[in-house]
This record gives structure tokens, C-alpha cells and sequence, in this order.
């Protein structure tokens, strides 16, 4: 029944008789089984056995529809709707939009037909030539429909996962807590000395102002948990943005600015001397130059030089009487500035 | 009475439960029209929307005693108007039409004698016919309303007759400016036929929909369709039709296609519309902002909508190959099927109503071959209108039969408030009432409205005359239930059995059982018969069984009934939500004994049930176990309420499941049944329920007269005014 009554009609196989078969059209719209495609077809090119139109091996597509002429139509209505694609929003008024549709409708009506083709292909091109630019415009830019369909998809899938998570969760909680409240209760019945019936009685009631509550936080999770598709802002997530809104600007905040000072080391003992005057007071002559690779790795003797002069000199003047401990954290810490420095 | 006043005064919506056959209709109508008469300002119409012809039928009967009454202590007529309307089927008093047994023809036929061009037509030639009583009505009816009175819909026919009139459209005009009109859920609810019938409806009004437990099952119905394989291959056949009808037109008389076409330039909706009689073809709801727009220029021209026509039925085809079952939303069926046949949202939103007036213009007579084609425009326009609230679900072949191909694509309503959206929001007030409506708080949720009053009444007795139980053991100890695990265990099987050998032994004439499906009756009798549970009962009464066949079933009611009737005894075994679980009543000795065999929920594995589970979840907090108790117990209240039916009949209600003795099950039991159900009685075995239903049915086998009830479940007119009852409703009053 389920399209069995398909036949090829050039070798007369039908579906029922091999299950296997497929049809294949191009763009004349009439049907081929594969195996004639390929017997047919071996050139690459050929016509077609029933209307004798020539015909690419190439163009040749599985039948989609049971009625190959669909096939035919819905192929040459997106060829056409390629190039005519203007929106409403093209339009000055909803009437003229509407002509325009009818227009289109017409001229794939007559391509399907075979109306009056040179006249259509006529005013196609010159459709084309006039509205270049338009239609260039409009095949990177979504309709609002569409649009308004692939946040629909988006928000529906976002929900979904998000609410199938929520419940699963909400429903283990629930099990835990009804597990743990009945050993509470197995337990104070065991080992509390209180009366029986009333330990039950306050377990009931405990349930009871648990059950209570229980809907309110699911109504509040239930709340909260749509995740949206967009952020507080109203700005989507993801790529895609409304075409005609721009990205807002972020709002600058108005914090005190940043004014640099140079750091004021106390070095409690005689300052060093500076790493760039080094070189000139030869203190280099006592210690092993830097070699090709540690230059490369950007090190200089002037630096371990420069860190060995400051460990000498710091903390020369240094008194034990005012206090061990917060002596040496106090070194401990010009160490660590000296390090950043 | 009360609730109801507190009600019309808020001019809001309410719930009330009342059990059957305690005097709901009689006291709902009493109430309303002495309220039309109080404030004839502010509450101008009544419309009450009952399920069956039958049902409809009774509650004219109850208004006729009300207006009786009416006229005997006023001493005069009483200037109000109800009447009843039903479809074409029940009110056609045509010669021939009438003869027709199927609904949908009667539609048709007399469509084809009432449509305005065929009657345009009989105006030039004499030969084409046409319906005389119609004639007669369009010539006079319109001028002379319907005298104020009570009609049902016999006493329309004979009015019809006599004046030569179409009671149907005689009916439906006098809608309009009727002060009652009872008519079926169907007239407000679906709202492809809401429209035609009920617009006109004004915004004070009360509406009251009786036996309304299933109300969210029947606003789902409306707005779902189903589209099958073989549908589609009709539909393809009548676009064949329609494209010969077109070129046939386009050469002989062209003006009229053209004239359609300058119409739909214009974007005037269709003045047409207008006509009554031409509503055979109607809108699923539409946004009226949509329908103010004009048509799309791709479906402006009678050919074009054709070939989009034709791209649908084809792309609904492909998508009906599927190897594997596929579930979407609207969403994405509209952005397939704009990629695989290029076809926008929009004009596809104006379906419906482009084929509609396609069929106008082509004059087709005959509607019953484009049915089909109506189907899937409906489908056409809804998929496109609604995004929220839907899914669509396509299933290659039956879960039960995976080899057979049968592929079905459902487009299934998920929110049962949509459809009854426009009913809460147009009407002041909207009283909802049944025998069984526990739990109430369910309702308002899943309808989406907020009433003002719910209340769950129960019934005032002068003796307890209902006695439910719930049976957990056999005798043996083994527990009773009808769960997935246990239902094929013999000794679950032997238990029931002998419950129901030992209740028809102790019971006097008919018994009625209830199953949870046709599937589990049937393994259930059949291993009754190895076991000689079958014998032994028919040893005792007659045994009936309900069959998916409804001419079957009501033989086997038929026979029942007769069985009961003249002392034999019987046993009825019938289906929880089957045909004998709604609408049929076993009153008195039809039904002494009600058994429930099981928890009927329903079957959970279907996956339009899921995705409406998933639903509620989402959109409302309802869980799914909550959901689904709550509707096997609303069908196991329905099947008890089956054997009461007054105050004056009485019952034994056995619920045989160890399930139903938990909390969350009997809680969700309605009030009155609840009242009468004990702590001691919540966990029989088999014999103690019989030791006290012998007890309890000794008891009630003693005379019981009127007197008896007197001052207790029946108050006289002086008891009702002494001082002591006046004391007493005034202090319910200032409590309520």
C-alpha cells in the first residue's frame, strides 16, 4: 500500500515487486528508476524517454513526493525563490507585498507549465538585473518569520533539558527527604523513652508541614528555572541578533582613575645602587657574565647582581630590641616586593 | 443554592460538585431563572450545555416542571423562552434527509438544499431542489419570533410541521433571543462550530456545563486532529476534483473566480460569512487581528491554491514514511516544511479559510468528499497559528502491532484551556458541576481559570445508602491489586473471582463490575473460565459482557436490564471509560452492587499522554503521578456513582485494590462518597465485606417511605418555616 504502486516507467519494475527500487526525477519531472538512470545515463547525458528533453546525469535526485510533478515544482520554485526574495518589510504597503507574491506564484506557475516560457524567462532576467542588489541583501538577512521560528526552537530546547534536569533533581531530593524523616522516625522510636503515640503524632505532623511547603518551593523553582534565551539585558545568547536593534554599549562605570606611583621600598639599611648604574660602578668584573642562551632567555647579569646588593644591603640597620615577630614578617615581605620589583 | 447566589452576585466562575440525583438540575435552573427575574439586567440569558441527546433531553423535561410551577403560583404565563437545539440529525423533518441515519450526511444533504447559490440557483430554474421548509421559515420565520414556552426537541419538530418551518434553523435563529437554551458541550466548546452557533451569545450570561468531569478531555478533542494514510490518499483524490472543477469553471464561466479573486485583492473578509446556511465549512479559532489582514498573494488565485494545497497534502505525505516514530513541535514542522516545499507560515495560517471560500465559489453541493481536505486545512491553519500548547506526534504503526504499517500523524492538544478560554472570558458567569469532581483543586489548574466559589456538596440522608468499601485481601491474604506486576498472578486473578462469586451469592439483582481496560477483562474472564470461577457465578446470576463493539454492548445492556428486571439477576463486566461507565445509569435494582477491580489509570505508555504529562509539568506544576491518580480516580468516582441515583436508591460500592486503601487515592474520592467510607472499612478481606454488606443489605431492604425522610433529607413547607430551620439556614448563610 505504502507507495508499492510506484512503477518505472521505462522497465515496468514496481516498488512491490523490488522494495529496493528507487525513482529519481530531474528537472523535466518525470520519474526514473535508479537502475535506467544508470543504463540510460552512461554518457553523462541523455534525454528523457518520455519527453525527450535533454537531461544531465548529474541533475538526476531521488523522488521525494509521491507525485514526481511536486518534485518538479517545489525544484524550480527554490530556484526562483533564490532570486526573488523580497521581504514585506520591501514594501511600501501590504497590497503591493501581496501583487508580488502573486507574481512570483504566477511565473513558477507558467516554468512548471511551460506557459509562455520565453516571455518568463524574460522577465526573470530582468528582474534579476533590476534588483541585484536587493536580493543580494536579502539572502544573508532572515525573514522575521524565521527568525521569530528559530527562537521558538531555541527557547523550546533550552526549557526542555533545563526542566527535565530540575525535576529528576527535585524528585531524588524528595525520596531522600522521605527516606531520612522515616528512619528519623524508625530511630526516636528505638532508642527515645517519649511515649509512641507521640512521637508518630509530631512525625506526621513534621510530613505533613513538609508536604506543605513542598509545592511552594516547587512553584518557586519552577519559577526561576526557565532558562532563557536571553540575558536580563533583553540581548539574545548566542550569534544571531535582531537585525534591526544595535548592540547596546556597555555602560561605562565611573570608578577613581588609576594614577601610577613608583613603589618607596624601605630597605632598613643603605639603598643599592640602581640596576642601570651597575655596569658603570664595575661590579661586574666580580661575577660570571651572562652566556649566549640566558641572553636569549632574557637574563642579564645585571639582574642577580642588582637582587645580591639589595639582600646585602637590606635590613642593615635593623634593631632585634623592636619586636622578633614583626621583624620578620616585615622582611619577609620586602623580599617579596623586591621579587616584583 | 448558596454558592451558587455568592457566585452570579461576584459574576464569577464556579465548581460544584453535587451527587447525582440529589435535584443539581433542578436546583440550578430554579436558582438562575428566579435570578433572570430579580435582575433581568443583569443576567439575561441561561445556556446549559449537557453531554447527550438523552441528558438534554432531561433537562428540558425538569425546566417544563419548573415553568409549571412557575405558572401555577404566579397564575399566569410566564414570558420566558428555552428551548433545546441538537444537530441536523435529530431536527430535520425534511421527508427524505430525515431518513438518513449518519450525521455528517444529513449535514451534507442538507446543505446541498439549503446553500445560498443552490437556492440562487432554484430561483432561475425550478428543477434544482431545494429544502421547502427552509423556504418557509427564510419567508416567515424571521418575522414571527417563537412564542415564550418550554421546547425540546420534539416540540420543535411538531412546531416545524405545523408552521411548514426548519426546526433546526428555526432553533438556531431563536438562540439569539432565547432566555434558556440547553444544547450539547460541543456548540460552545469546539470553536469550529462555536463560532457558526454561538456568537452571538451576549456577555451576561451564565453558562453551566453539567457532567463536566471530562470537560478538559472534550476541549482537547477539539482543537486535535489526526491525519492517517488513508486520509491523505482521499485528500489527493479530491485535489484531483477540485483542479477539473477549476479548469471546468475557468471555460464556462470564469466571472465568478474572478469576481473571489478581486474580493480576496481587496482583503474584505468574506461577506458571505454572513449566511447561515453556507457554515458547513468553518474557522478553527484564529486570532481576529490575523483575520482582519487579507489574504497572501501566493494563495489569492483558485489555482495557485490548489497546487499549495497539493505541496501540503504531498509534504504531509512524506512525513507519514516514516520508518520510526517522530515527535515535534510546531516549530519545527513549520521551519521543515518552509525547507522541503517552500512554504511560509502565513499563508499556511490561512488555510481554512481560503479552502472555504474556494468551495463557496466552485458551488460543490456535495461536502462529504472534501471532509478530508477540511481536515487537513484545519490542521494547516492550527499547526501555523498556535506554537505553545501543541505537539505533533507521528507514529509508523501501532505499539501493539509494530509489523503493520499504519502510520498516523496526530496533532495533539496539550493545554485543555485554550479551547475553553474564550468560554471564561466572554461569559460573567461559567458554572462548572458533576457528580464527581473531587479533587476540585485539580479543575481550576488544568483549565486555567480562578473561581470564585468550589465546593464539594454532599448529600443529606435519612439512612446510609451507600456503603463503600475497599477490599485489599482474599481470603487467603493475598493482596488484591491490579498493578503491572501482579496482574497476571493466579492467585490475584482466583481472588477477584471469588470476591465476585461470594458478592453475587450475598447481592440481590444486578451487579456491576468495572475493569481498568478491555484487554485486562478479557484475561481475566478467560482464566475465570479455567478456573470455574464462570461456572460457579452462573450458578448465581446471569453474566453480561462489554464488548468494543457498541452495537454488542448495548444488546448486552439490553438484556441486562431485562435480566434485572424481571429477578433473574446479572452481572455486568464492563470497562472503566468504556461507553457503560459514562452516561448509563444503574439505578435501584439495575445496580445494587458496583465492583472496581483494579485502579483504571490509563495507558501510560501512549505518547500523546506523555507529552501532555510533560506539559502540565512544565506549564502548570503538575506532576505526573498526581495527574495521572487524579484521573483514574475521577473514572473510579464515575464508575461508582454509576449505582447511585437518588436519595431513595441505595448501593454497595467495592473497590477491590490494595492501592485505593492509601491516602492520595482516597483522598481524591468526591465528599460524599468519602463521608461514608470508614476507617474499619479500608482494609477488608472477602469475607468481611460480605459479613457486612449482608448486614448493611438487610437493613436497607426494610420499607422506606416518605415519612421516614420527612425533617431529615426532606423538609415539608411548614417544616421549612418553623422557626427552629430559619434559625439554621440563617446561621449556613453567615458561616458561608
Amino acid at each position: 500500500m505504502d507507495g508499492n504502486d510506484q512503477t518505472c516507467p521505462k522497465c515496468k519494475t514496481t516498488k512491490y515487486r523490488n522494495p529496493a527500487m528507487i525513482l529519481m526525477v530531474n528537472a523535466c519531472g518525470h520519474a526514473l528508476c535508479e537502475s535506467c538512470v544508470e543504463l540510460l545515463f552512461a554518457k553523462g547525458s541523455g534525454a528523457c524517454p518520455e519527453c525527450k528533453c535533454a537531461l544531465r546525469r548529474q541533475n538526476f535526485r531521488i523522488q521525494l513526493f509521491e507525485d514526481p510533478a511536486v518534485d518538479k515544482e517545489v525544484d524550480i520554485r527554490k530556484r526562483i525563490l533564490k532570486e526573488f526574495n523580497k521581504r514585506q518589510e520591501d514594501f511600501s504597503t501590504l497590497r503591493e507585498y501581496n501583487d508580488y507574491l502573486e507574481e512570483v506564484e504566477n511565473i513558477i506557475f507558467n516554468l512548471v507549465f511551460d506557459v509562455d516560457s520565453t516571455n518568463t524567462n524574460k522577465m526573470i532576467d530582468n528582474y534579476k538585473k533590476e534588483n541585484k542588489d536587493i536580493t543580494m541583501k536579502n539572502r544573508n538577512r532572515q525573514s522575521q518569520e524565521e527568525i521569530e521560528l528559530e527562537e521558538l526552537l531555541e527557547a523550546e530546547k533550552a526549557q526542555q533539558s533545563e526542566k527535565a534536569n530540575s525535576y529528576v533533581n527535585a524528585e531524588l531530593e524528595e525520596k531522600k527527604q522521605k527516606h531520612k524523616a522515616r528512619e528519623k522516625l524508625i530511630d526516636e522510636l528505638m532508642f527515645s523513652d517519649a511515649d509512641a503515640k507521640s512521637i508518630v503524632a509530631s512525625h506526621v505532623q513534621a510530613t505533613a508541614a513538609l508536604a506543605k511547603e513542598q509545592p511552594k518551593a516547587a512553584a518557586q523553582a519552577g519559577g526561576p528555572v526557565v532558562k532563557s534565551s536571553k540575558f536580563s539585558s533583553g540581548i539574545q545568547i548566542g550569534l544571531r541578533q535582531n537585525t534591526s536593534s544595535f548592540l547596546p554599549i556597555p555602560k561605562q562605570q565611573d570608578l577613581p582613575l588609576f594614577h601610577y606611583s613608583a613603589p618607596v621600598f624601605d630597605y632598613n639599611g643603605p639603598s643599592p645602587p640602581a640596576i642601570e648604574v651597575l655596569g658603570k660602578l664595575k661590579y661586574f668584573a666580580n661575577i660570571r657574565a651572562a652566556n649566549a642562551t640566558e641572553r636569549a632567555g632574557g637574563y642579564t647579569e645585571a639582574l642577580s647582581c642588582c637582587r645580591a646588593l639589595q639582600e646585602a644591603m637590606g635590613g642593615l640597620f635593623y634593631i632585634p630590641q623592636s619586636g622578633h615577630k614583626t621583624a620578620v614578617a616585615a622582611s619577609a615581605e620586602e623580599t617579596d616586593d623586591m621579587e616584583t620589583a | 443554592m448558596l454558592e451558587l447566589k455568592h457566585a452570579l452576585d461576584a459574576k464569577g466562575h464556579c465548581l460544584l460538585e453535587m451527587p447525582s440525583g440529589t435535584g443539581k438540575t433542578t436546583t440550578l435552573l430554579s436558582l438562575i431563572v428566579a435570578y433572570m427575574k430579580a435582575h433581568p439586567l443583569d443576567l439575561t440569558k441561561l445556556v446549559y450545555c449537557s453531554r447527550t441527546v438523552p441528558e438534554i433531553e432531561k433537562v428540558m423535561e425538569e425546566f417544563r416542571k419548573l415553568m409549571n410551577y412557575y405558572e401555577k403560583e404566579m397564575g399566569m404565563e410566564q414570558n420566558i423562552l428555552g428551548l433545546a437545539l441538537s444537530s441536523r440529525k435529530n431536527l430535520c423533518i425534511h421527508p427524505s434527509v430525515s431518513k438518513e441515519r449518519e450525521g455528517k450526511v444529513v449535514d451534507g444533504r442538507c446543505y446541498g438544499l439549503t446553500a445560498s447559490f443552490v437556492r440562487a440557483r432554484h430561483a432561475g430554474d425550478d428543477a434544482v431542489p431545494v429544502c421547502n421548509f427552509y423556504e418557509g421559515f427564510d419567508a416567515h420565520g424571521k418575522e414571527f419570533p417563537l412564542p415564550p414556552g418550554v421546547y425540546n426537541l420534539d416540540d420543535l419538530k411538531e412546531y416545524g410541521q405545523a408552521k411548514g418551518w426548519c426546526p433546526y434553523f428555526l432553533a438556531r435563529y431563536t438562540i439569539t433571543h432565547a432566555n434558556i437554551v440547553v444544547y450539547s458541550y460541543h456548540y460552545l466548546l469546539d470553536p469550529k462550530i462555536a463560532e457558526v452557533v454561538s456568537k452571538e451569545i451576549s456577555k451576561t450570561s451564565v453558562v453551566v456545563f453539567d457532567e463536566a468531569h471530562n470537560i478538559d478531555n472534550v476541549c482537547i478533542d477539539s482543537m486535535s486532529v489526526k491525519i492517517t494514510k488513508r486520509l491523505m490518499d482521499k485528500c489527493s483524490n479530491s485535489i484531483q476534483i477540485l483542479e477539473t472543477t477549476i479548469s471546468n469553471m475557468k471555460e464556462n464561466d470564469n466571472r465568478r473566480l474572478e469576481k473571489e479573486y478581486q474580493r480576496l485583492v481587496e482583503g474584505l473578509r468574506d461577506a458571505n460569512i454572513a449566511r447561515e446556511t453556507d457554515m458547513a465549512l468553518v474557522n478553527p479559532v484564529l486570532p481576529s487581528e490575523i483575520l482582519e489582514e487579507a489574504v497572501p498573494g501566493t494563495i489569492r488565485t483558485a489555482e495557485h491554491f490548489v497546487a499549495f494545497l497539493k505541496r501540503v497534502v504531498e509534504y504531509i505525505k512524506t512525513r507519514l514514511r516514516v520508518q520510526h516514530v517522530v515527535q515535534e513541535s510546531p516549530a519545527g514542522f513549520l521551519r521543515d516544511i518552509h525547507i522541503k516545499v517552500c512554504i511560509d507560515r502565513k499563508p499556511l495560517r490561512f488555510t481554512a479559510e481560503r479552502f472555504s471560500s474556494l468551495i463557496r465559489t466552485l458551488e460543490i453541493s456535495d461536502l462529504t468528499d472534501f471532509s478530508p481536505l477540511v481536515t487537513v486545512s484545519h490542521f494547516a491553519t492550527l499547526v501555523s497559528t498556535y506554537t505553545k500548547g501543541f505537539t505533533i506526534i507521528i507514529e509508523p504503526f501501532e505499539d501493539r502491532a509494530p509489523t503493520v504499517s499504519n502510520p498516523i500523524l496526530y496533532f495533539s492538544c496539550l493545554d485543555s484551556s485554550i479551547a475553553i478560554k474564550p468560554v471564561f472570558n466572554r461569559f460573567q458567569t461559567v458554572v462548572i458541576t458533576s457528580g464527581t469532581l473531587s479533587p476540585l483543586d485539580m479543575y481550576p489548574k488544568i483549565l486555567d481559570f480562578h473561581p470564585v466559589i468550589m465546593t464539594s456538596f454532599t448529600m443529606t440522608l435519612a439512612r446510609p445508602c451507600i456503603l463503600p468499601m475497599i477490599v485489599s485481601k482474599g481470603n487467603d491474604q493475598v493482596a488484591m491489586s491490579s498493578r503491572y506486576e501482579t496482574r497476571e498472578d493466579t492467585a490475584v486473578i482466583r481472588n477477584y473471582g471469588n470476591l465476585l462469586v461470594e458478592v453475587a451469592a450475598a447481592v440481590p439483582d444486578g451487579i456491576v463490575c468495572f475493569f481498568t481496560s478491555y484487554l485486562y477483562l478479557e484475561t481475566i474472564v478467560s482464566s475465570w473460565y479455567d478456573q470455574g470461577i464462570i461456572d460457579q457465578l452462573q450458578r448465581h446470576k446471569l453474566l453480561f459482557i462489554e464488548t468494543q463493539d457498541a452495537a454488542e454492548t448495548s444488546l448486552a445492556l439490553i438484556n441486562y436490564i431485562k435480566a434485572c428486571d424481571n429477578g433473574r439477576g446479572a452481572v455486568l463486566l464492563s470497562v472503566a471509560r468504556g461507553k457503560v461507565s459514562e452516561g448509563i445509569d444503574f439505578d435501584h435494582h439495575l445496580g445494587r452492587a458496583v465492583l472496581m477491580f483494579g485502579i483504571p489509570y490509563v495507558y501510560t505508555q501512549s505518547r500523546i499522554l506523555r507529552a501532555r504529562l510533560e506539559y502540565l509539568r512544565d506549564q502548570f506544576q503538575i506532576r505526573e503521578n498526581d495527574f495521572l491518580t487524579f484521573d483514574a480516580m475521577r473514572h473510579a468516582a464515575q464508575c461508582l456513582g454509576r449505582c447511585m441515583r437518588g436519595k431513595t436508591d441505595y448501593g454497595i460500592m467495592i473497590l477491590a485494590d490494595k492501592r485505593f486503601s492509601r491516602a492520595d487515592k482516597r483522598s481524591k474520592l468526591p465528599k460524599w462518597i468519602q463521608e461514608h467510607l470508614k476507617d474499619t472499612n479500608c482494609n477488608l478481606s472477602t469475607e468481611e465485606c460480605v459479613q457486612i454488606s449482608k448486614r448493611w443489605l438487610r437493613q436497607m431492604a426494610q420499607p422506606f417511605s416518605r415519612e421516614d425522610q420527612l425533617g431529615i433529607s426532606l423538609l415539608t413547607l411548614e417544616q421549612l418555616q418553623s422557626e427552629e430551620m430559619q434559625k439554621k439556614i440563617h446561621q449556613r448563610a453567615q458561616a458561608a
